[in-house]
């Protein structure tokens, strides 16, 4: 039934595509009173910084200490200047003095506390544990005190937007109120959200004043946008080659990635506490994490699968600041990946097109969730890669649950991550715990890794921190890349595609993460209205 | 007549009681024998930044970490004193999520419920009055091909025809975008309402014509039917002075039954219409494992049908006057 569903549900997005009904109108184009945005579903559980709203993308209602330019260098917002004590543990952070809200009362260091404070206990997606106490010192200076030195607590002095402690309780992420560009006006769950400039903002005014952000499932948005009812609509690359009309396409670069996870552990009969089984013989030998690698062609996946829109990818964190530029190398050569395997003891006797080793043959099953179909493309495309190199690879459909709970640690799966902090990488890979869950489920684990990763997090500045991120990565001896470990073989980074009205110049896009949330607004204040 | 009404009354409430008490056992059962983890889809892409530690702090919010029994038993007194809980995909009181939601679903439903009623009964009397006429054989192939159709499917072909091909009819939502509801005019309500429940009409009136079709062609076989014919009265005058009265208690009886159907049709709709009502909240609830949303809904339904069914058992006493008579002898 489900399947059915989902097929006609395919099937009508094709014909709504191709059916089109030309209503936009023509000659003159005038800013108009709004803007109308699908670009993504609602925060179902509102907009409540404390319990993660903005955490991926931006939280347009609220500000933040800091935030990213389009390069994602970190610059002050809400911050003058920000300080990280010789202890690493903490931070003072001094505050514009003329913020105020949007209903015009002003922001004062007792509300970035409180914020702090209450999202650490809030339960929600932020994971603030290691903050031991924020505390206002005076109006507009604040001191956020640690548990334990990390740097990476930097994000959330990012993506925490600061709401006002007088309003904030049950019910505020249904009527939110904040400092940032926008505020809300109305909320029709389900339906439509409508934003208005907020008037007391301190930054650049936004030249668009009113928006509608309109929650409609894909097909439904598309439709709309073909009757010339949205300016800016998110689509899947699958669908960002037709015409829409009236619209242009704009890509944006982005560090949401697909790669495969190798368990790198042999299958000894061990199992988590949960009694999940981990290890495998295949996968647990480097040469076949290494050949796999090097006979993929990524430049064709990302022609194949994704439409062009994307790139190939050859580490969990491609292009970002903390990238490190020297583990990229030349894929799309199973040659290279036959001498591998051969020098490794894997070769073909029994000529059946598999190689063996010590009668292990070199077979795996790569794991995707079954409702991806990107995913599932991915791994189709990659078995059929691995075969001329003597690699059996069995792709197979699963659902998150029984990869989660029976799968992670013993079969490749395919896997999405990219994030704009390094946290994320630290948690792919160092050295896990009993129970990693999709943490490092290959239970990949490298001692000198292991040491730049957390030397790196201790570090006393974000910017100390590059060169060892970097290091972990390969540090011309060791690491998790190809040419080290290679834990993973990661395969494409996406592109995410949008039409957006012609008129509509929406200036720079950052590079955006893996996720939710509506990051194509980041830069909303620098969107521009070209026609007259 | 008052102590029958009250009496009545009472047994209805003392077994809505049970009802609800059994349902809610048993849907508390099922629910947390789902292989969904609650704690995975309201982190959904957020995974990888979510620590153990928060992970224990998510489960403590919302009690998970407590055996089932003890939050049975703690939901259970909840109810009891009338609190359905914190829905945990909305973050709010899950009476006013599905108030909320309800509200847009009623319209649906009514509309829907309504139409496919009359419409239903009004094909039913023609084909039964008219036994094997064309009239009947078209009214029956159409019944039966909606009876075996699904309703997300006549959903979908009407969607492709009347929104995208000819533009007719809106894609999405319950009214137009950008306008609030106050300023959205009851047309503009309607037109947007129009599909969904035409939708659901179209497939509701399979049965109850199918239903009121046999009642017609059996009392048109009746001896006081017969007789009407000998003594000269015409098929219009049967139907209208000794059939119609015959057919509407059964009738009736389906109808107010069908609303537990409606209740599941609506879902479908409103998913293919994304029309923001119960129903999509509904499946919200169940793949995103929001235990006091979907037991809230299942018991709010569960009212809702039982109360349709009562109002059904209310209106046979206005409706025909033997039961009428046989209660007041009793009393």
């Amino acid at each position: 039934m489900q399947t059915i569903r989902l097929t006609i549900c395919m099937g009508l997005c094709v014909l709504l595509l191709a059916a089109g009904c030309g209503r936009q109108q023509q000659e003159s184009h005038p800013l108009p009173a709004s803007l109308t945005l699908a670009v993504g579903g609602e925060n179902p559980e509102g907009y409540d910084p404390t319990l993660g709203w903005g955490s991926y993308g931006n939280p347009l209602f609220h500000s933040t200490l800091l935030r990213r330019d389009a390069d994602l260098n970190i610059v002050p917002d809400l911050a003058a200047t920000w300080h990280l004590a010789t202890d690493r543990l903490t931070w003072t952070v001094t505050i514009r003095p003329d913020v105020v809200f949007a209903d015009g009362s002003p922001l004062t260091a007792r509300d970035v506390a409180y914020t702090f404070n209450t999202a650490a206990v809030a339960g929600g997606v932020l994971d603030l544990a290691n903050l031991e106490k924020a505390e206002a010192l005076n109006d507009i200076t604040v001191q956020l005190r640690l548990k334990q030195p990390d740097i990476t607590f930097i994000h959330y002095l990012i993506t925490l937007g600061i709401v006002p402690e007088r309003l904030h309780g049950p019910g505020y992420g249904r009527r939110p109120v904040g400092s940032g560009p926008y505020k809300l006006v109305r909320w029709d769950e389900g339906q439509q959200m409508v934003v208005e400039a907020n008037p007391y903002y301190y930054g650049v005014q936004p030249a668009i004043k009113r928006l509608i952000f309109l929650f409609a499932g894909e097909d439904a948005a598309l439709a709309a946008a073909r009757a010339g009812k949205i300016d800016v609509l998110s689509v899947p690359s699958s669908l960002a080659t037709r015409e829409i009309p009236g619209m242009k396409l704009h890509v944006v670069k982005s560090v949401d990635n697909r790669g495969l996870m190798f368990p790198c552990v042999p299958d000894t009969g061990d199992k988590t506490p949960h009694g999940l089984v981990v290890g495998n013989d295949v996968t647990a030998d480097v040469a076949i994490r290494r050949a796999v690698n090097f006979a993929i062609n990524r430049q064709a996946l990302v022609d194949g699968v994704l439409n062009g829109f994307g790139r190939p990818a050859f580490g969990p964190v491609d292009d970002l600041p903390w990238d490190n530029q020297a583990i990229r190398f030349k894929d799309n050569d199973a040659e290279k990946a036959g001498i591998i395997l051969t020098q490794a003891g894997w070769l073909d006797v029994d000529g059946d097109g598999v190689r063996e080793k010590d009668g292990i043959k070199a077979e795996f099953t790569i794991v995707y969730n079954a409702t991806d179909s990107l995913r599932q493309g991915l791994a189709l495309a990659v078995a059929d890669m691995l075969r001329p190199v003597g690699i059996r690879a069995m792709p197979r459909g699963e659902n998150w649950d029984r990869i989660k709970n029976e799968l992670v640690h013993s079969t490749v799966v395919v896997f999405g991550f990219g994030g704009h902090s390094p946290l994320e990488m630290y948690k792919l890979f160092h050295s896990p715990g009993p129970e990693p869950s999709y943490w490092n489920g290959g239970f990949y684990t490298n001692g000198v890794v292991d040491g730049y990763l957390d030397q790196a997090r201790a570090a006393s500045s974000f910017a100390d921190a590059i060169p060892l991120w970097q290091k972990a990565q390969w540090d011309g001896q060791t690491g998790f890349a190809v040419a080290g470990d290679a834990p993973w073989a990661w395969l494409v980074n996406l592109d995410h595609t949008y039409y957006i009205n012609q008129c509509l110049d929406v200036g720079r896009s950052q590079m955006e993460p893996h996720g939710h949330g509506w990051p194509i607004t980041a830069n909303i204040n620098e969107w521009q209205w070209t026609c007259e | 007549m008052h102590l029958n009404l009250t009496k009545f009354l009472l047994a209805k409430t003392m077994r809505l009681v049970l009802l609800v008490a059994g349902v809610a056992t048993l849907s508390f059962v099922l629910v947390s024998h789902s292989p969904i983890d609650p704690v995975d889809a309201y982190v959904g892409a957020a995974i990888m930044k979510i620590s153990p530690e928060q992970r224990q702090v998510i489960i403590a919010r919302w009690g998970l970490d407590r055996p089932p029994l003890t939050r049975f038993a703690r939901w259970a007194a909840q109810l009891a004193r009338g609190d359905l809980g914190v829905s945990t995909i909305f973050n709010e009181p899950v009476t006013s999520v599905i108030a909320k939601r309800f509200v847009t679903s009623l319209w649906l439903m009514a509309l829907a419920w309504s139409f496919s009623g009359l419409l239903g009964f009004v094909l039913g009397l023609i084909a039964g009055a008219r036994e094997d006429s064309p009239a009947d054989r078209l009214i029956r192939l159409y019944a039966y091909t909606m009876a075996a159709t699904p309703t997300f499917w006549v959903g979908m072909m009407l969607l492709m025809i009347f929104s995208v091909y000819l533009g007719w009819t809106p894609v999405c939502s319950a009214w137009p975008p950008g306008l609030s509801i106050e300023q959205a005019t009851l047309g503009q309500r309607l037109h947007h309402l129009l599909l969904p429940a035409v939708t659901l009409s179209l497939i509701g009136v399979a049965q109850i014509t199918l239903h009121t079709r046999q009642k017609t062609v059996e009392a048109m076989h009746s001896d006081y039917a017969i007789f009407a014919r000998a003594q000269g009265e015409s098929t219009v005058g049967i139907v209208c002075r000794q059939v119609l009265r015959n057919v509407a208690l059964p009738a009736l009886t389906l109808q107010f039954a069908s609303l537990g159907e409606l209740f599941g049709g609506a879902v479908l709709a409103e998913q293919v219409f994304s029309y923001p009502g119960l129903g999509r909240a509904t499946v919200e609830a169940g793949i995103r494992g929001d235990v006091p949303l979907l037991l809230g809904i299942v018991l709010f339904s569960t009212v809702f049908v039982f109360t349709g069914n009562t109002l059904a058992d209310l209106l046979y006493q206005v409706v025909d006057p033997r039961m009428r008579e046989g209660q007041g002898g009793t009393a």
